[in-house]
C-alpha cells in the first residue's frame, strides 16, 4: 500500500510493542491466531470464540488506542466508542459486516465482528491486470445500496466519510462488503503539525472544509470506482484531478454511460452529483441489464446529432464574396486599405477589392508563386518572390512593377520588412537569405545557409531570425553578422515567431517538435513534442502558443511552462499556421475546413467546408476573414462569433 | 552607522568598477539639494571621498542612503543573498540551499549564469535533511554537467538539449536517488537556472519563488499542497487557507514516487527585478507586502535576506527557514 500518511510521524511505531500475542486470550472469550492487519489506530487480529468450544468459529477483532491522555476526554471518547458501537450493532445488511460484540482492555478498545475471507478491492487492483467491467458495475451498484441504507435506515444518516478501495472487501462469493467503518474515526487525533506528503486521494473537497454529507460518500464512491476502471492511484495524483485523467483514455471497454455516472458523482459541487445513493444506483441499474452492443448504437445517434449540428453551422456561414484563380492558392493574402492582394500558384498576383471581391489588376510572373504578398505600408508596394526565382516590388494602387531582384533558385520565402532601416529579408531556395533596401531593390548583403530557405524571417531586437530546410536556424543582426546558431533535428519550413514581450522565439520543425528559444542568446528553453511533423507556424496570444501539426491537431499550449492546455482534432493534417482574434483561432485544414475555435474552451464555434486541402493563414480584415483553398478559390468569409 | 559605512564604501572601492553608470538619477539630486557646496559628486569620484562625511549630514537629517547607493553602481551584473536558519521552534535545519554565480568578460559573450536551489526536506531520523541536501547536490552537479560546463566550453553549440529539459531530467536523478538511498525522506525543491536575464525554474512542492518589481510581488511557482488545490478549484478561499489544519499536506514531493511530475517554467526577468526563493518556513509566518516591503528597502541582497529571516523568528520561526534572493541589473 502506498504510505499516504509516510511522514505523519511515529505514533504508529510503538504501538505494535503492547499489540496482543498469538494464543493469548482476551475478554476470556477469544483466543488471538494472529495479525490480519496494522492501521494507525491499532491491529485487527483473527481470533477464535472460545464459546463455541466444539466448533472453529472465527471473528475479526479490531483494536483501537486511545490516545487521550487527559481523562476527561478519555472518557468522552469511550462514549463515543460505545454509543458508535452500539449503532453499527444494530445495524443489518449484507455488505456491512456484524458485530458481535464490543470491550474495553488496557487502555484500548476492541470491536469484535464477523471475520470476512476475501480480498479487498485494493489488493485486487494490485493482483490484476483488469477487472471485467461487468462485475465492477455489479459492485457500484451494491454499494450503491448499501450506502443508501446507511444513509436512511436510522434516524440520522451514517456517512461512511472513507469510501476507498482497500475500505472495500470482495468476499468469496464475489459480493461487496465494508470494512472500515468510522468508528475508527473517533480515535483519530492525528493533528498534523509536520508537512506531509500524499493525500487521502478519495475525499470530496467539502470534507476538507468539515462538511460531511451522504453526497460525501457518492464522491467517494466516485473517486473509487475511477480508480478501480483507471487503474491510476489518486493518492499518487493531484488532488481531485480525476478529470483530468478520462477514463476511457485508460479503459475503452467502459460504456459511456458508466462514465458519464462516474463523472457525475465526482462533481467538485456536491448539488451537482447524484441526489442520493440510491439515485445513482437506479442509473448504474439501466446500465447493467442493457447488452453492450446498445451503447455504441446510442453513441452514434450521438455522432449522427453533432453531424446535423456541423450541417447548421455550415449553413450559417456563407462567404461574402469568393474570388477564383486557375491555380491553387498557397500563400496568404493580405490587405491594405481598401484591396486585397492574393498570389496564385498560377503565376498571377491579383489585386482584389476588398469590399466586393471585384477584380482591380493582376501581374503575371514566370512561375508558381508559393509565398505570401506583404505590404510595405509607408513605400505602398508589395512584395513577393516567385519560384522564376525573381523577387518583385508592385505598386499596389495599379501594380506595376516598382522593381525586382533575382536569386540563383527558386523563392518560397515569405518576405519581411524592416521599416526602421527599410530593409526586406526574405530567403530563396539558393541557400541565401537576402537583404535588400526596400525602396529600390538594392542589393544590401546575404548570408549562406547551405541549403534552401521557405520559412518566413522574424524580426526582433534588430537581429533577423530565419530557419533553413537543413534544420538550422540563425540569428543576423541587421549587418549581415551571425549572432547565434540554433539546430533542430529536421527542417525548419515552420516560420519562426518571438513573442515581443518576453523575447522567446518558437518554432517549429519537421521533426515534430515545438521549440521555444532565448531570442537574444538561441539557447533552447524547452521543446513539446507533437506526432508529425510541424509546417505551420506557432504564434502567441496571451501567454499561450498556438499551432498545427500534421499529426492532425491544433494545439494551445502555455508558453512559459510548456504544458497543453487543449487540442484541437481535425481529420488530417495541419500545415495552415493559426491566427487569434476576438476570442478565437482561426485555421484550415487539409480535411478541407476552415476552422473557428474558442481559444478558452477548445471546442469548435463553426466550419467552412471549401473544396481543397487549405495551407495558408487566414488574413483578418475589418468584418472579413481571408482564406484561400487549394481549391484555387479565395473566399471572404464574415466575421461572426 | 558611520563604521558600517566605511566597510561598505571600502568594499565596494575597486578601481576597474565601472562605478559611474548606474547612478540613479533621483539619487543624485537628492544629494544634491541639500548643499551644493559639499555634494559635487561626479559619481566617479565616488570611489575617492569614501572616508568623508559627504552627503547625508548638510540638513543632519537621517538619510541610510549612502551604502546602498555605492552598492546599486556596483551592480553591473547579478548580486544575491542567501539566509537559513533553524527557526525558534526547531532542533534541526532539515532547508538545504544552493547559490552559484558565475559572470565573464571577454570576446567569447558568454552569458552570465546562475544556479539557486531551495529544498525543504522532511522525514524523521534525520532523513528530511539528507534528503534536501542530496537533492540540492545532485541538482547542483547535474545542471553544471550538463548546462554551465557546455556553455563555457562552447561544445554541442548546435544541438544542446534544451535548458529546461536538463534542469527536469537532473530534478528526476535526484528523485531517483533519494528513493534508492533514503526511502523514509523526502523533500520539497525549487530551483532556477538564470542564463542571460531569463530564469528557467523548475518546482516541486511549496517552496516558492517570487518575482518581485517596485509594482509588487508575484508568486511565479505554484504550491503543490492539498489547499492551493482546494482555492485553485474555488473550493477554498485564500483566506481559509492560512489556518487550514491540513496547510502542510502536499500532494507532490521528492521521495515520493518514481513517476513524479515536475513544474518547469521559463520567466524573462525584468531589469531592476528581485528574485527570492523560500521555503514555507518564511512564507507561512512572513506576508507577501512583509517581503515586499523589506526586498525593496534594502539594495544589498545578504542584508534583505537576513532581515526577512529575522522576521520570520520574530512572527514564531515554526519551521526551518531558507531565503535566497537576487537582485537583477539595471541592463
Amino acid at each position: 500500500m502506498p504510505e499516504t500518511q509516510k511522514f505523519a510521524g511515529g505514533s504508529g511505531d510503538n504501538s505494535s510493542d503492547n499489540s496482543l500475542q498469538a494464543n493469548s486470550v482476551v475478554h476470556r472469550r477469544y483466543k488471538i491466531l494472529g495479525i490480519l492487519g496494522q492501521g494507525g489506530m491499532g491491529a485487527v487480529y483473527q481470533a477464535r470464540d472460545l464459546n463455541f468450544p466444539d466448533v472453529h468459529k472465527l471473528v475479526a477483532i479490531k483494536e483501537m488506542l486511545n490516545p487521550a491522555t487527559d481523562p476527561a476526554i478519555h472518557n468522552s471518547t469511550l462514549k463515543l466508542f460505545q454509543r458508535e458501537a452500539n449503532i453499527l450493532a444494530t445495524l443489518n445488511h449484507a455488505a456491512i459486516p456484524k458485530i458481535f460484540d464490543f470491550f474495553d482492555q488496557n487502555e484500548r478498545f476492541y470491536l469484535v465482528m464477523e471475520l470476512i475471507v476475501g480480498s479487498d478491492l485494493e489488493e485486487l487492483i494490485n493482483k490484476t491486470k483488469e477487472l471485467p467491467v461487468d462485475k465492477v458495475i455489479d459492485w457500484a451498484i451494491e454499494l450503491c445500496d448499501v450506502l443508501e441504507y446507511l444513509h436512511t435506515s436510522q434516524s440520522k444518516p451514517i456517512i461512511f466519510r472513507d469510501l476507498k478501495p482497500s475500505n472495500i472487501m470482495i468476499d468469496n462469493f464475489g459480493k461487496v462488503r465494508l470494512i472500515d467503518f468510522g468508528i475508527a474515526k473517533i480515535f483519530d487525533s492525528d493533528v498534523r503539525r509536520h508537512t506531509m506528503i500524499g493525500t487521502e486521494g478519495y475525499c470530496a473537497p467539502e470534507q476538507y472544509k468539515g462538511n460531511v454529507t451522504t453526497l460525501s460518500d457518492i464522491y467517494g464512491l466516485g473517486a473509487t470506482l475511477h480508480h478501480v476502471l483507471t487503474r491510476k492511484d489518486p493518492r499518487l495524483e493531484p488532488p481531485f484531478s480525476f478529470g483530468e485523467r478520462p477514463i476511457r483514455e485508460f479503459n475503452s471497454n467502459v460504456p459511456e454511460r458508466f462514465v458519464e455516472a462516474i463523472e457525475r458523482a465526482l462533481s467538485l459541487e456536491p448539488d451537482k452529483r447524484f441526489n442520493s445513493a440510491s439515485e445513482m444506483k437506479a442509473d448504474l441499474e439501466r446500465l447493467r441489464y442493457q447488452p453492450q452492443v446498445a451503447f455504441s448504437a446510442g453513441s452514434d445517434v450521438k455522432d449522427g446529432t453533432n453531424f446535423f449540428d456541423g450541417l447548421d453551422a455550415d449553413g450559417a456561414i456563407q462567404p461574402k464574396w469568393k474570388y477564383p484563380t486557375e491555380d491553387e492558392i498557397r500563400a496568404s493574402a493580405s490587405i491594405y486599405k481598401e484591396m486585397v492582394f492574393v498570389a496564385s500558384y498560377d503565376t498571377n498576383v491579383y489585386g482584389v477589392n476588398l469590399s466586393d471581391g471585384e477584380f482591380a489588376w493582376k501581374y503575371a510572373t514566370h512561375g508558381g508563386i508559393a509565398a505570401s504578398p506583404i505590404v510595405d505600408e509607408s513605400n505602398r508596394l508589395v512584395l513577393f518572390g516567385s519560384e522564376d526565382k525573381t523577387f518583385y516590388a508592385l505598386d499596389c494602387r495599379n501594380g506595376r512593377i516598382s522593381w525586382s531582384y533575382t536569386t540563383q533558385d527558386k523563392i518560397r520565402s515569405t518576405a519581411r520588412i524592416a521599416p526602421d532601416v527599410d530593409a526586406v529579408f526574405f530567403g530563396s531556395d539558393d541557400g541565401h537569405l537576402h537583404a535588400l533596401n526596400v525602396l529600390n531593390g538594392r542589393f544590401l548583403w546575404k548570408h549562406d545557409m547551405g541549403d534552401p530557405i521557405r520559412s518566413r524571417p522574424f524580426i526582433f531586437n534588430d537581429l533577423v531570425i530565419v530557419g533553413s530546410e537543413s534544420g538550422e536556424m540563425v540569428a543576423l543582426e541587421l549587418s549581415g553578422n551571425r549572432k547565434w546558431g540554433f539546430r533542430a533535428r529536421r527542417s525548419l519550413t515552420s516560420s519562426p515567431y518571438v513573442d515581443t514581450i518576453e523575447g522567446i522565439c518558437y518554432v517549429g520543425s519537421t521533426d515534430g517538435y515545438m521549440y521555444a528559444l532565448d531570442a537574444s542568446s538561441g539557447y533552447s528553453s524547452w521543446r513539446f513534442r507533437t506526432n508529425g511533423p510541424i509546417i505551420s507556424s506557432p504564434i502567441v496570444h496571451e501567454g499561450l502558443l498556438y499551432f498545427g501539426s500534421a499529426d492532425g491537431y491544433l494545439y494551445a499550449i502555455n508558453a512559459q511552462t510548456s504544458r497543453e492546455k487543449w487540442k484541437f482534432q481535425t481529420e488530417k493534417a495541419i500545415l495552415s499556421s493559426p491566427v487569434v482574434h476576438n476570442g478565437a483561432v482561426y485555421f484550415g485544414g487539409i480535411d478541407e475546413y476552415f476552422y473557428c475555435v474558442d481559444i478558452q474552451t477548445g471546442k469548435e464555434r463553426w466550419k467552412f467546408k471549401t473544396n481543397g486541402a487549405i495551407t495558408s493563414t487566414a488574413c483578418i480584415a475589418s468584418d472579413v476573414i481571408l482564406i484561400g483553398s487549394l481549391d484555387k478559390t479565395l473566399y471572404a468569409l464574415p466575421l461572426v462569433g | 552607522m558611520d563604521l558600517f559605512r566605511r566597510l561598505f564604501t571600502q568594499s565596494q572601492a575597486k578601481p576597474d568598477e565601472p562605478v559611474s553608470k548606474v547612478v540613479e538619477p533621483e539619487l543624485l539630486e537628492e544629494q544634491k539639494a541639500p548643499e551644493a557646496t559639499t555634494v559635487p559628486i561626479p559619481a566617479v569620484n565616488v570611489v575617492e571621498e569614501k572616508d568623508e562625511p559627504e552627503i547625508a549630514y548638510a540638513d543632519g537629517a537621517t538619510r541610510p542612503l549612502p551604502p546602498e547607493t555605492v552598492i546599486t553602481t556596483s551592480n553591473m551584473h547579478l548580486t544575491f543573498g542567501q539566509s537559513t536558519d533553524v527557526g525558534m521552534v526547531r532542533s534541526n535545519n532539515q532547508d538545504a540551499a544552493f547559490s552559484f554565480f558565475s559572470t565573464s568578460r571577454n570576446a567569447d559573450q558568454r552569458p552570465d549564469f546562475g544556479l539557486f536551489i531551495v529544498a525543504d526536506g522532511m522525514g524523521g531520523h534525520h532523513d528530511g535533511e539528507k534528503a534536501s541536501a542530496a537533492t540540492a547536490h545532485i541538482v547542483a552537479a547535474q545542471v553544471t554537467n550538463n548546462v554551465y560546463l557546455p556553455m563555457l566550453t562552447g561544445e554541442n553549440d548546435a544541438d544542446r538539449i534544451p535548458i529546461t529539459e536538463a534542469l527536469v531530467s537532473a530534478v528526476q536523478k535526484a528523485n531517483a536517488d533519494i528513493i534508492a538511498r533514503i526511502p523514509d525522506g523526502g523533500t520539497t525543491l525549487t530551483a532556477t537556472a538564470i542564463i542571460g536575464d531569463l530564469a528557467y525554474v523548475v518546482h516541486v512542492g511549496d517552496s516558492r519563488i517570487y518575482l518581485i518589481t517596485k509594482d509588487g510581488i508575484e508568486q511565479i511557482t505554484r504550491d503543490h499542497s492539498l489547499v492551493q488545490r482546494l482555492i485553485e478549484l474555488d473550493q477554498l478561499k485564500p483566506e481559509e487557507a492560512a489556518h487550514h489544519p491540513q496547510r502542510n499536506v502536499l500532494y507532490r514531493a521528492l521521495g515520493q514516487s518514481e513517476s513524479l511530475e515536475i513544474d518547469a517554467l521559463t520567466r524573462r526577468l525584468p531589469p531592476n527585478s528581485r528574485l527570492l526563493l523560500c521555503s514555507d518556513g518564511l512564507w507561512n509566518v512572513v506576508e507577501e507586502k512583509d517581503m515586499l516591503g523589506i526586498v525593496l528597502a534594502h539594495d544589498d541582497p545578504q542584508e534583505a535576506c537576513d532581515k526577512l529571516v529575522a522576521l520570520a523568528n520574530t512572527n514564531g520561526g515554526a519551521d526551518n527557514i531558507t531565503a535566497i534572493l537576487l537582485y537583477i541589473p539595471s541592463s
